[in-house]
């Protein structure tokens, strides 16, 4: 099939002309992936064109760059499914990180990220002779995080890096989860409490923008949650985020809906004043429009059904908790 | 001035385990590797990696005698009985820096079947091993604190009356060129699989160490042992993991025969990689394969299993093959996948250059002698890479820096590039790099002979001749790969050259190496290993005896 | 068309002017709406309570999709998030028999079975697969020439994508531009149409979440919109209730208006600003009424 492939060109050594866009267009099999079209424009129309690439089969993780506006590896996606024969497939570098020339960027902030969380296994004791026991389920969970390639396709399209570089990020949290869901790693209370701070687990917005890119099926958000799940149940609840999620639980199992108005001071900590104060100007503008929830906040109807649910479904999991 | 007791070049799994051994005996120790580590080919390793426990029953001789017959009786026995005996405290060593190995049903490691082995003793994380080690290795570097010249190229080694003592090369982000200053440089490359076209290899495989030994007069040893892997996708070369038939996937031929049966009927699918990849070459040559492949059937493993166990082949099969194995068999052909050859060392991994160490796929200890076992590679990189970073550190223990002219040196290299940049030609490094790859296909594939062999040896100095006048299409310095693709082409044409000496030398059928002009195995006349080093009047060729402790050849078959 | 229509919290809480503007818009477009929140439906979760209790959250949700069930009738929402929040609890659901039956082992208290053949739809999405296009430009009175309006979806609307079905259903994907072509107004497009309003950690991280206000209602009054459109009322909540911090953080202009979806649909099906609770938005929606000549 026929294609132009519109990339996004920079040359630092070039200090007359910003990015810009160049055009290329080629003859490729309906089977190529687009990585197989950058190389073979690389190595017959244009060897000054930059990108990483190795393995070609999605498990180096060289290649993570934004097609059509969002981040994939080039290798493991088909011409075929980002452009119609004689369409354009438009390719940029990653994301959030800085660009080093054409496609390559630097993924210093990336390996930053991922050292901040103490990656590798932290047991505590005597080494035994012979290997850790641990159950095949729980190795096999974390065959689904460790499939994980680094290849930075979430931290490129994750919300949360654009605005803020202090987020550690899907990749270093999934990296994160790893080791506090190893039944071998024994600094579960420290990483969690870590990871509760400013930066950490509640930071995400839960987009889902890191599920989605994700060429490995590794659903980093997913991680997060479940880390604020730990951190939770550890006991790190002395902040925003697990404030708001310990109200909001209640408020649904309470009422069956969500109290909007008590929420957000539940959230901040009711004697946290400043706080408080600062929604304030939020607050009265709301009021002057009318757009407020109802002063009396009031339940489902039928809600005395919603509350023995509640009660069933917690029995449930208590029980199970017991039985281990 | 950059300066480490212990310099290790590439960050696969040999490198990195080098440099944590050299690291753990005080050393001041620095990797330096073209890519990041974590994208190094080590990733590709998809079924596992062999050791055999007592505590499951299993005995290292068991493991010893099926690899020295796998490698056909070419691997020296000292060195195979070492990797043997050390394959399970390496393992349990892997296991507790935290790599996530599958279990059995009582919570300890688990073993799947592979090729070419009596018993199961391939320990494994799904069908991504190699990856799950590798990460795994990075934590620890990164634990450790070593540092890395990530994204740094070698171009050369220092070699200054006769010992090794540095590296010249250049950052790839920059393109400026230094000096790093080393008591011993341990090379840890891996292979140079994209001098075939096409190949499992990842595009960085090019053969980089092995030519840099070379260059030096290290001599290489059984460079004509190249292994091709009975599963690869059509046009890509993309591997599917031997844990598929490891798992009971069969092979079928074009009327649906399982026509291992005809050339290995005790181990079927599972026997060694050269004879199932010579089965599967005479079936597509005799009229029974569909379009220059045969078909890999996994559809009665079931969807569980697949699912839990071969979920990246799966991937694999839809993504670059347009293939669900789950539905339908998958069309595969033998492709090039790792060469047994490569630098010779010890067992310490020294190579004849003082303080210059090789371990791993560019390393020849001669543990795969002419044919590897699946799963056997990732236990010689760390088994050799562990002795090799500990010894590359006591050769370094106590001894001084070597002071160097780094600026000639630098200049020296400055100079050979200001010439490659000024060149204005037509020729490029990718179309030669094509027919070279294409050539070695055809004349050192599967089946070789010695017209095949001659033709292609009379094709190298056209090559070197194209070689020489390539030019550039980038002008800049800052990452400029195609600065990179043109040098790694050189270091593949002086690996093209000792695979093909290697291969006109050996007049008989061994392993990978199989002549249709010499069928046989002839161990009276070529129990021997092929060397090919570099002189001052060309590449002289030699041989040396096979080390056998106990195990005396015998008839191979599976 | 009759439907078990799912309101949300929000379009009657935060929001209070959606829930009017739906009711009006569906009537006239004669979808017929079964209130489930009559019924004692409860939130779904909003994706907060399943980082907590996930199976609570999927227990939450079946209940839901029984009384669509009961009712047979499709079901109906109005909010991104709840939409993407009961797609995802479907699917798990759906996918796994054993886990229905032990979230149905739980619903039998109350008499109810879920039995899995619920599809929950948001009105975008139900515009284009119910009425039709062609149909809902036959309502049109008033069409939006000359409006220039940028599609703001809610991350749910469009993540995860397998979820939502986009492969069964592609024409998902850019619902929103067709729906507003289709109003006849011009469409802006727009980076920011499927990123995070930032409403999710609005009370974790006020700093980053307003940024991201800042980010997208600028960018798309720089593009030249006069509004942006959203089927989302948490969006809306946040882009339109923290526009002013925005601004103040940003130290630019921006005053760009939120319109809640079935404010647009109503506006060009001939309702008044009023009728549509416009006047109930912090940033005030006089300039789009005025392009369109609606008296404020």
């Amino acid at each position: 099939m026929q294609i132009t492939v519109s990339v996004r060109r920079y040359n630092p050594q070039d200090k007359e002309t910003p990015s810009y866009w160049q055009e290329y267009s080629l003859e490729v099999e309906e089977t190529s992936s687009v990585l197989d079209s950058l190389i073979k424009i690389r190595e017959e129309e244009d060897g000054s064109l930059a990108l990483r690439c190795s393995c070609r089969s999605a498990i180096c993780g060289s290649c993570a760059m934004r097609i059509n506006g969002h981040a994939k590896l080039a290798c493991n996606t088909k011409v075929s499914d980002v452009a119609e024969d004689g369409g354009t497939i438009k390719v940029e570098p990653a994301g959030v990180m800085p660009v080093i020339k054409d496609l390559v960027v630097d993924q210093t902030l990336f390996w930053d990220k991922v050292k901040q969380v103490s990656p590798w296994l932290q047991p505590e004791g005597e080494e035994p002779e012979a290997e850790y026991l641990a159950p095949n389920s729980d190795m096999t969970h974390l065959a689904g995080v460790m499939a994980c390639i680094m290849c930075g396709a979430c931290v490129s399209d994750c919300t949360v890096l654009e605005m803020d570089p202090n987020f550690i990020g899907p990749a270093a949290l999934a990296k994160a989860y790893r080791f506090a869901a190893d039944p071998r790693d024994d600094q579960d209370a420290s990483r969690l409490a870590a990871l509760s701070e400013y930066g950490g687990v509640w930071d995400c917005t839960r987009c889902y923008e890191c599920v989605e890119v994700c060429p490995k099926g590794v659903a980093p958000m997913d991680r997060i949650m479940a880390l604020r799940d730990r951190a939770m149940e550890a006991g790190y609840t002395n902040n925003n985020g697990a404030r708001h999620t310990d109200a909001f639980e209640a408020s649904v199992s309470h009422s069956g809906r969500l109290n909007e108005l008590t929420l957000p001071i539940k959230s901040f900590g009711v004697l946290n004043l400043p706080a408080q104060m600062s929604m304030a100007p939020v607050a009265i503008r709301a009021l002057m429009r009318r757009k407020i929830p109802p002063i009396i906040h009031k339940s489902v109807p039928g809600v005395k059904n919603v509350r023995r649910l509640v009660e069933s479904v917690k029995e449930e999991q208590q029980d199970e908790q017991a039985a281990g | 001035m950059l300066e480490h007791d212990v310099l290790v070049v590439g960050a696969g799994l040999a490198g990195m385990r080098a440099a944590l051994a050299a690291h753990q005996s005080g050393a001041n120790v620095a990797i330096i590797s073209k890519v990041h580590p974590v994208r190094s080919h080590s990733n590709a390793a998809q079924g596992g990696i062999n050791a055999a426990l007592t505590d499951r029953g299993d005995n290292w001789e068991d493991h010893a005698f099926d690899t020295i017959k796998g490698s056909d009786y070419l691997g020296d026995q000292d060195a195979i009985e070492y990797m043997c005996t050390e394959a399970g405290p390496e393992l349990i060593d892997l296991e507790h820096m935290g790599v996530i190995f599958n279990r059995d049903d009582e919570g300890r490691l688990g073993t799947r079947a592979f090729g070419g082995q009596q018993r199961a003793r391939t320990f494994f994380v799904a069908d991504f091993t190699g990856q799950a080690i590798l990460h795994v290795l990075y934590e620890q570097l990164m634990k450790a604190d070593v540092r890395v010249y990530e994204e740094w190229f070698v171009l050369e080694l220092i070699v200054e009356e006769g010992e090794c003592c540095g590296v010249i090369a250049m950052e790839i982000a920059t393109g400026s060129v230094f000096v790093i200053r080393a008591k011993s440089v341990i090379l840890c490359t891996g292979g140079l699989g994209r001098l075939f076209e096409p190949s499992t290899n990842a595009l960085i495989v090019t053969g980089d160490g092995i030519a840099l030994a070379y260059q030096v007069g290290a001599p290489v040893m059984d460079m004509e042992m190249v292994q091709y892997h009975p599963t690869t996708l059509k046009g890509s070369g993309v591997l599917i993991t031997e844990g598929a038939r490891g798992e009971g996937a069969h092979l079928l031929n074009k009327d649906g025969e399982r026509f291992m049966q005809r050339y290995a009927p005790n181990m079927m699918e599972l026997a060694s990689r050269d004879v199932v990849s010579r089965s599967e070459q005479t079936e597509i040559d005799e009229g029974r394969g569909i379009d220059g492949c045969v078909l890999l059937d996994c559809r009665h493993l079931g969807e569980d299993l697949i699912a839990e166990r071969l979920s990246q082949i799966l991937e694999i099969g839809m993504d670059f093959a347009g293939v669900d194995i789950r539905k339908e068999p998958i069309p595969i052909q033998p492709g090039m996948h790792y060469i047994m050859g490569g630098i010779k060392t010890d067992m310490d991994g020294r190579t004849i250059v003082p303080g210059l160490y090789a371990a791993g796929e560019c390393a020849n200890v001669s543990v795969h002698g002419g044919n590897r076992l699946g799963a056997n590679s990732l236990l010689d990189t760390v088994v050799f890479g562990h002795r090799s970073g500990r010894h590359a550190a006591d050769w370094a223990n106590g001894k001084a820096y070597r002071d160097l002219n780094v600026d000639d040196y630098v200049d020296g290299k400055e100079k050979e590039f200001s010439d490659l940049f000024s060149r204005q030609t037509d020729e490029r490094w990718s179309q030669i790099r094509l027919d070279l790859g294409k050539a070695m296909d055809r004349y050192m594939g599967v089946y070789r002979d010695e017209e095949g062999m001659q033709s292609l040896l009379a094709m190298l100095p056209g090559f070197r001749e194209r070689f020489a006048q390539a030019s550039l299409q980038d002008k800049g310095r800052v990452f400029n790969t195609d600065l990179i693709f043109t040098l790694e082409l050189g270091f593949m044409l002086d690996c093209a050259e000792s695979i093909v000496l290697g291969g006109i030398e050996r007049k008989e059928s061994r392993g990978a190496h199989s002549r249709t002009d010499y069928p046989n195995r002839d161990d009276e006349n070529w129990l021997k290993h092929v060397l090919v080093t570099r002189t001052d009047d060309g590449p002289e060729v030699s041989q040396l005896p096979v080390t056998i402790t106990k195990w005396q050849p015998e008839e191979r078959k599976y | 068309m009759k439907y078990a229509f799912f309101p949300g919290c929000v379009s009657r809480g935060g929001c209070p002017e959606l829930y009017p503007a739906t009711i009006k818009v569906c009537e006239r477009l004669g979808l017929e709406l079964d209130g489930l929140d009559k019924r004692g439906a409860t939130c779904t979760g909003a994706g907060v309570l399943q980082e907590k209790n996930l199976f609570l959250g999927d227990v939450f949700n079946a209940r839901t999709f029984a009384m669509a069930e009961e009712l047979d009738l499709p079901l109906l929402t109005i909010c991104s998030t709840c939409q993407g929040v009961m797609s995802q609890a479907n699917k798990r659901l759906k996918d796994d028999a054993d886990y229905l039956a032990r979230v149905n082992a739980h619903l039998a208290l109350e008499g109810l079975k879920y039995k899995g053949t619920a599809q929950p739809r948001h009105l975008l999405w139900t515009l284009i697969e119910d009425v039709g296009i062609e149909e809902l430009k036959s309502f049109v009175i008033r069409p939006l020439t000359n409006l220039r309006v940028a599609p703001f979806y809610g991350c749910y609307m469009v993540r995860p994508s397998d979820a939502l079905e986009f492969k069964l259903y592609p024409e998902r994907e850019d619902s929103l531009e067709r729906v507003m072509s289709a109003l006849g107004a011009d469409v802006v497009d727009f980076p920011g149409k499927t990123r995070c309003c930032g409403f999710p950690i609005l009370t974790i991280n006020e700093r980053n979440s307003v940024k991201m206000v800042a980010l997208h209602t600028s960018d798309a009054k720089d593009l030249g919109a006069d509004a942006l459109v959203t089927p989302c009322p948490l969006c809306h909540l946040n882009l339109d209730g923290y526009q002013p911090k925005a601004m103040q953080q940003a130290q630019r202009d921006i005053d760009i208006p939120i319109i809640h979806l079935p404010q647009l649909l109503g506006l060009a099906m001939g309702f008044d600003a009023k009728e549509m609770g416009l006047s109930r938005h912090i940033i005030s929606a006089k300039r789009v009424l005025s392009k369109i000549k609606v008296p404020a």
